[in-house]
């Protein structure tokens, strides 16, 4: 960092200049459905972080916690140059192992909710796996592969919670509830439950494992030049077996705390329809795969998701303008951020043979 | 057209890669450029063609000041550049290469293909130019693929050409073609910069020489007012080394033998081949690029399967290892291209130095790295093979061409393994840099290690094989004792069969 004005003006006011338009692009969506702008914004921030003893900031948290988690699977294939983006498959594998596991094994309810998430995080590695079994030994690039994935599992979870163990009596496509004394319990005194400590452990762990693990520094060679890497001999197979596998099991574990701390069972499309996996490759995208700023990032997103619902709630703003509203602020914020760190990098990467 | 550089100042971090420079650059002569790598000479012209900004300092063009905000105005306004990596679309063809970017446009928004045609018959008949505009670029050979960039500065009616290290891929042959349209460029009143570090050929072409070293100019004029000698001197700040000779040495055991290996290629099979190298002695592979040298290291380090054929390291056979096990066994590479499979650019010099080490004591405890070791052992590297570098935490990618090489080097050298594969290790780096990398090579061989040699430079074979195999077309074409070759005979094994011993030992 260079001291003085060269900071400001080259870090701070680019910012200014976003927030800028941000606000001139929501004053204009606003007043063309001539609300008013002070009470939109204000119900954008009582959306995203207030609320009675704060509790849309606990539902800010709670999506924050699945955004990030599904943000972190990312992250660690993304850094190996993995391109799975079947999170969306692996959090379904997850979320219906868990949910089945929880209603179907007899058992004391810890033991049962440590099984279930053991199964959750083994399901969404399988499928992971698979996708990179189909890379190896079939030559579908894993990009593809783990996207089709998505999709029969989805209907393998959507089958079984309509057919084989529906709750007929609710009338609605989904499972039987899980045993209540494995639901995960809620912070003292709000609606916010304990999964997102696991996600807090999760990332840790991903942060800790990316820039401090042989396996981690392996993996991103592997990422970053991977005729390099198979050159100096790194074992690249099974480095991206293995990452994979951490990958899935992430948002395995990510769908076993949307059953056991939200849903409390699997509801058809519960894990699919918020795009969990989706806004969890744009919020790792948007930082950049810097490890550490993940989490700040899911809960950017997750912030401009309830605050959008809030504004609609309070400020009678169409959800389909604050869903424009919040694509808008992603593309400039996006925009910005990954202009910054283009820039930063070609500064550090200079003019290569020079 | 005229172009003249004024107090150009860049610097990368606290690397100042261009330090106050003013050149000029006249109308309708050959300029080189010349200095070790890191001198700054990329650089500079990345400045004047606008792919690099400067901090300080301004480029006028025929007396104009211009500022570029991309390569895309400096090509608007009549310069043209040809990267040392050739900026090519493998699977579309010469014509569609050329036109790219700058399509002519037809009445009905099609491309006019024919008009390019047209357009370019023009250039060829003035400039001497060969080329089937059909071809597939992929299935080009180096020296073809050069002439399409060139052609794409023909096209776009380039009035200054920029031209880095142009020949450091070419043959002998490709290399004369090159300059003779160059000479027809220059006398067509374009000038033409070339950036280079061979002093042969500055002396060979260049109207104007400038040199420079370690970020500034030292000398600019024309080339009549210098000689070779001192031009040499101004590279490196001081005289050159001393022409190196082996002294005579008894080889020792076999470290490798390989008989019958064969593998495939793009362009046909390459093998079988059978020959050794023994410990203390440096066995060159000359040859035409593209002659299956690159299959055959390759099938050695276990980057490519082979078909047949054996190979056996220290008496062990080694073709059933994969690339980490033949490593552990006691090989090390020193790969051509240090871009994509010598170093990962985008990893820092520490990271790098560390990559494929098997002592993994010596960075690692249980599953954790110990930064700190690897921090000391790159600084050990930095160190000892004189890496220029920020320091173990610089990225590979802010290194000069010579100092990645070196990294590279030094990486596989302190292994200390019994065979060391070298492939073009001195590919498009400096004097300097040759010279170290060259010694080092010759250190490890005087110390006992066996070392393969490829090289497509003559010379660098020349200098430093015991034995030198030629390959040609997948085979080895012929063994000449290293100090008994000669350009001729080389060239002659080099270009047919006839050597007749195809299976040399």
């Amino acid at each position: 960092m260079k001291p003085g004005d060269t900071v400001f003006s080259r870090e701070v006011v680019p910012w200014l200049a976003v927030f800028f338009w941000i606000a001139v692009v929501l004053f204009v969506l606003v007043e063309l459905v001539s609300s008013d702008f002070g009470a939109a914004v204000r119900g954008f921030m009582q959306g995203a972080f207030g609320g009675r003893r704060f509790a849309y900031l606990m539902t800010t948290l709670s999506r924050t916690a699945l955004i990030t988690g599904m943000a972190l699977s990312v992250l660690l294939s993304f850094r190996a140059g993995l391109f799975n983006i079947g999170g969306e498959g692996q959090l379904v594998a997850g979320g219906l192992a868990a949910a089945l596991v929880a209603v179907l094994v007899p058992g004391p309810p810890l033991l049962i909710l440590a099984l279930a998430i053991l199964a959750a995080m083994l399901a969404g590695a399988v499928w992971a796996l698979l996708s990179g079994f189909l890379q190896l030994y079939v030559g579908v690039p894993i990009l593809v592969g783990s996207l089709l994935l998505n999709y029969p599992i989805r209907y393998i979870a959507s089958y079984l919670v309509a057919h084989p163990y529906r709750d007929v009596a609710s009338g609605m496509v989904q499972s039987h509830l899980v045993p209540q004394a494995t639901w995960l319990p809620y912070f003292p005194g709000t609606r916010l439950d304990i999964g997102i400590l696991f996600i807090v452990v999760a990332a840790i762990f991903t942060i800790a494992y990316s820039h401090t693990t042989v396996h981690g520094y392996q993996a991103r060679l592997n990422g970053l030049a991977p005729d390099f890497a198979r050159t100096v001999g790194l074992p690249v197979g099974k480095l991206a077996m293995q990452t994979l596998a951490m990958s899935g099991a992430i948002a395995g574990l990510v769908g076993a705390i949307a059953v056991f701390g939200i849903h409390h069972r699997y509801i058809d499309g519960m894990l699919v329809q918020p795009l969990y996996a989706w806004t969890g490759i744009i919020a790792v995208l948007l930082v950049g795969m810097i490890p550490w700023l993940v989490p700040f990032s899911g809960f950017f997103f997750a912030a401009i998701q309830t605050g959008a619902a809030g504004m609609e709630r309070t400020a009678g703003v169409p959800k389909e303008i604050a869903l424009v509203a919040q694509a808008v602020i992603i593309l400039l914020v996006a925009s910005r951020v990954s202009g910054a760190l283009l820039s930063s990098s070609d500064r550090k990467a200079g003019g290569g043979d020079a | 057209m005229h172009a003249s550089l004024k107090d150009i100042r860049v610097s990368f971090g606290s690397l100042v890669a261009v330090d106050n420079v003013s050149l000029e650059i006249a109308a309708g002569g050959i300029h080189a450029v010349v200095g070790e790598n890191g001198a700054g000479k990329s650089t500079l012209m990345n400045v004047l063609f606008g792919l690099v900004r400067p901090q300080a300092g301004g480029i006028e063009i025929d007396g104009r000041p211009c500022s570029w905000a991309s390569p895309q105005d400096a090509i608007a306004s009549g310069l043209g550049m040809v990267h040392q990596h050739f900026m090519l679309q493998d699977d579309m063809t010469v014509l569609e290469n050329i036109v790219l970017c700058a399509e002519p446009v037809s009445r009905f928004g099609f491309v006019d293909f024919a008009g390019a045609r047209r357009k370019l018959a023009a250039g060829f008949a003035e400039h001497g130019i060969a080329i089937d505009l059909d071809a597939v670029v992929g299935e080009l050979a180096v020296g073809q693929r050069q002439v399409v960039e060139i052609l794409k500065m023909l096209y776009r009616d380039a009035r200054l050409l920029i031209l880095d290290e142009p020949t450091a891929v070419l043959t002998p042959q490709e290399k004369d073609r090159l300059f003779a349209i160059l000479r027809s460029f220059a006398a067509g009143g374009k000038s033409v910069v070339i950036i280079t570090h061979k002093l042969d050929e500055v002396m060979e072409i260049a109207d104007h020489v400038s040199v420079m070293r370690g970020g500034r100019l030292i000398s600019s004029g024309p080339l009549g007012d210098t000689s070779k000698e001192q031009i040499a001197r101004e590279i490196i700040g001081g005289d050159l080394p001393p022409a190196r000779k082996p002294q005579p040495r008894e080889p020792g055991r076999r470290v490798l033998a390989v008989s019958g290996l064969a593998t495939t290629s793009r362009s046909g099979p390459v093998g079988p081949v059978s020959f050794e190298v023994r410990a203390g002695e440096v066995v060159g592979i000359a040859g035409v690029s593209g002659n299956g040298q690159a299959e055959l290291i390759q099938a050695l380090t276990g980057l490519r399967k082979a078909t047949a054929g054996a190979v056996a390291l220290e008496d062990r056979d080694i073709l059933a290892l994969d690339v980490a096990g033949r490593r552990h066994a006691g090989i090390s590479y020193i790969p051509e291209d240090r871009q994509r499979m010598g170093l990962a650019l985008g990893a820092t010099v520490s990271e790098n130095a560390n990559a494929g080490r098997e002592d993994r004591a010596g960075f690692a405890a249980g599953p954790f790295l110990r930064r700190r070791a690897m921090a000391d052992f790159a600084r050990g590297l930095i160190e000892r093979y004189r890496i220029r570098a920020g320091g173990p935490a610089a990225r590979a990618s802010t290194l000069s061409g010579g100092n990645k090489q070196k990294l590279v080097v030094g990486r596989e050298l302190a292994r200390k393994a019994p065979l060391i594969i070298a492939e073009n290790p001195t590919w498009g780096v400096d004097i300097g840099a040759i010279d170290f990398i060259h010694g080092e090579l010759m250190r490890m061989r005087d110390e006992g290690h066996a070392v393969l040699l490829v090289s497509t430079e003559l010379d660098e074979v020349m200098a430093l094989s015991d034995r030198i195999l030629v390959m040609f077309e997948g085979r080895i074409a012929g063994e000449v004792a290293g100090p008994d070759a000669t350009r001729k005979e080389l060239g002659r094994l080099m270009t047919s069969r006839t050597g007749g011993t195809a299976e040399a030992a």
